[in-house]
């Protein structure tokens, strides 16, 4: 590995689905890698200039922590991989003068409440929202909603504690079902996310996700992903997604100026950012834009260029080179989060090879393993596993992915 | 030469490698050494692992690479899939 090469912080949380690719990247670029977690590995002693234990939930003292290690050895970038160290590497980043998204920018993005009112601010079309705190009289507020609205928590992702109310009954059971989620996150939340929640306007319409790059300010949309399967709730369960859009190139359009418009709004200028968007009649509607790149194992449906990663694009970005291509592949792709029908013990999974010899499918992960409790929605953080296809048209990996999932049968107990 | 590698490997995972891992209820065998490159499986808390590779990639390889120059890369053949007891387990943000 050449010195040149340069040297990156990677914030992974230990529960992250993104070490294998970000991994696997940092490899092929031949990037030396610092890897950061919020528990020790077992190697640390070991190999103390490789791995390093961070409390992603303080921001300052794990500034100063790589503020000292960098004096040792120095480094040329930071990235964190996902929600939880966005802000942690915004603050690393600032300490160490790299160039990278401001922390009040990436802060503000992470707060859903202070994002929304940010983009509300600057004209950006949001859901009409108010923020609930779970000290409130909940029977009172509920009587001053208008339904249907959704409730969610200020931080957690991946439609974890996304629930839908359509009268003030169900508005308060919500809101007492979040709670309970937040008392089991518990520390690895801010103070004010275990308080409050967030509560919305309920969109009518499809929904989509744009995944992008930013760079010195101008945003690069990489994919964009339509949603297939309706999220109309009570929970939102993320299922299919697949790349190029068959929405017209005037909605793809609009999609991605509002997108522009939000990141502007917010601040975030360099980076990856995953924005969720709602369409009707209306137009886009912006729901989230994260400064990360897409969740979960999804990023293997993206490939670049001569066949990058976004992960080789999220690195290589941020220790400035040049990029090759933000040209993703002509075919079209597709993944689906295999959804937990239920609630219990994994005991088997069946219908693997079946589901992966479907036509157009590229590969069946099972991510759980035999013995593991499974919790879906709204209480669950995980998938099942993940389900990708390639396909000459969109249409094609829809179906394929539907197909194979009808394939899979999980026993749980 | 193979034969001298895998044994060094071999002694470096029984002498350290097996020791850090077991702190999480993992280990490590050998399973093969190719052209210099080093093949392993990783079993108990490492199977599975949301954290496996920073362990193979930070932590065994740049402990097989300081300790044996000669060897060129460590790759993992762990079927992670079957893992029934990782020590993370990876999951939404």
């Amino acid at each position: 590995m050449s010195p040149s090469a340069g040297r990156l912080l990677l914030l992974l949380p230990t529960t992250t689905y993104r070490t294998e690719a970000f991994v696997a990247a940092a490899g092929k670029l031949g990037v030396e890698l610092v890897c950061a977690s919020e528990r020790p590995s077992t190697f640390e002693p070991l190999a103390p200039d490789s791995l390093v234990t961070l409390d992603f939930t303080d921001p300052g003292a794990s500034a100063e922590t790589i503020a000292t290690f960098a004096r040792r050895r120095p480094l040329d970038a930071v990235v964190g991989v996902d929600d939880l160290t966005t802000v942690v590497a915004a603050a690393i980043s600032e300490r160490l003068g790299l160039k990278a998204n401001s922390l009040p920018a990436v802060s503000i993005a992470r707060d859903k409440h202070a994002m929304r009112r940010r983009l509300a601010e600057a004209g950006v079309p949001v859901p009409r929202f108010q923020r609930l705190l779970l000290s409130d009289d909940l029977g009172a507020r509920a009587d001053e909603i208008a339904y249907p609205c959704i409730l969610k928590p200020i931080s957690l992702s991946a439609s974890r504690g996304v629930i839908r109310a359509n009268d003030a009954r169900e508005f308060v059971a919500a809101a007492h079902r979040i709670s309970a989620i937040l008392e089991t996150v518990g520390v690895s939340l801010p103070v004010e996310a275990r308080r409050a929640l967030l509560v919305e306007e309920f969109i009518p319409g499809a929904e989509v996700a744009l995944e992008g790059l930013l760079v010195g300010g101008t945003l690069h949309a990489l994919a964009l992903f339509d949603k297939p399967d309706p999220l109309d709730g009570p929970f939102f369960e993320e299922t299919i997604y697949v790349t190029p859009s068959r929405l017209p190139a005037d909605m793809q359009a609009r999609i991605a100026a509002v997108t522009r418009d939000a990141c502007s709004a917010l601040g975030l200028t360099e980076g990856p950012i995953h924005a969720e968007l709602r369409l009707n009649e209306r137009g886009p509607f912006v729901l989230e834009v994260a400064a990360r790149s897409i969740g979960g194992l999804c990023s293997r449906t993206l490939t670049f260029g001569t066949g990058l990663s976004l992960e080789e694009l999220i690195l290589s970005h941020a220790l400035g080179r040049p990029l090759e291509s933000l040209e993703r592949e002509r075919r079209a792709t597709g993944v689906m989060m295999i959804p937990i029908p239920r609630a219990g013990r994994l005991a088997a999974v069946h219908g693997t090879a079946e589901a992966a010899a479907v036509e157009s499918i590229d590969e069946v992960t099972i991510t759980m393993h035999p013995g593991q409790d499974v919790v879906p929605l709204p209480e669950g953080w995980q998938y099942l596993g993940f389900i990708f296809a390639r396909a000459d048209t969109p249409d094609a990996v829809e179906h394929a992915l539907r197909t194979a999932h009808a394939r899979l049968r999980f026993d749980i107990e | 030469m193979s034969e001298d590698l895998k044994t060094k490997v071999q002694e470096l995972i029984d002498s350290m490698i097996n020791p850090a891992v077991a702190g999480h209820g993992g280990f490590v065998e050998l399973v093969d050494v190719q052209d210099n490159r080093v093949y392993l499986q990783m079993g108990g808390g490492c199977q599975g692992c949301g954290a496996a590779d920073i362990t193979l990639k930070q932590g065994i390889e740049r402990l097989i690479k300081e300790e044996i120059p000669e060897v060129a890369e460590v790759l993992d053949a762990t079927d992670h899939s079957a893992g029934t007891n990782p020590y993370y387990t990876a999951g939404k943000a």
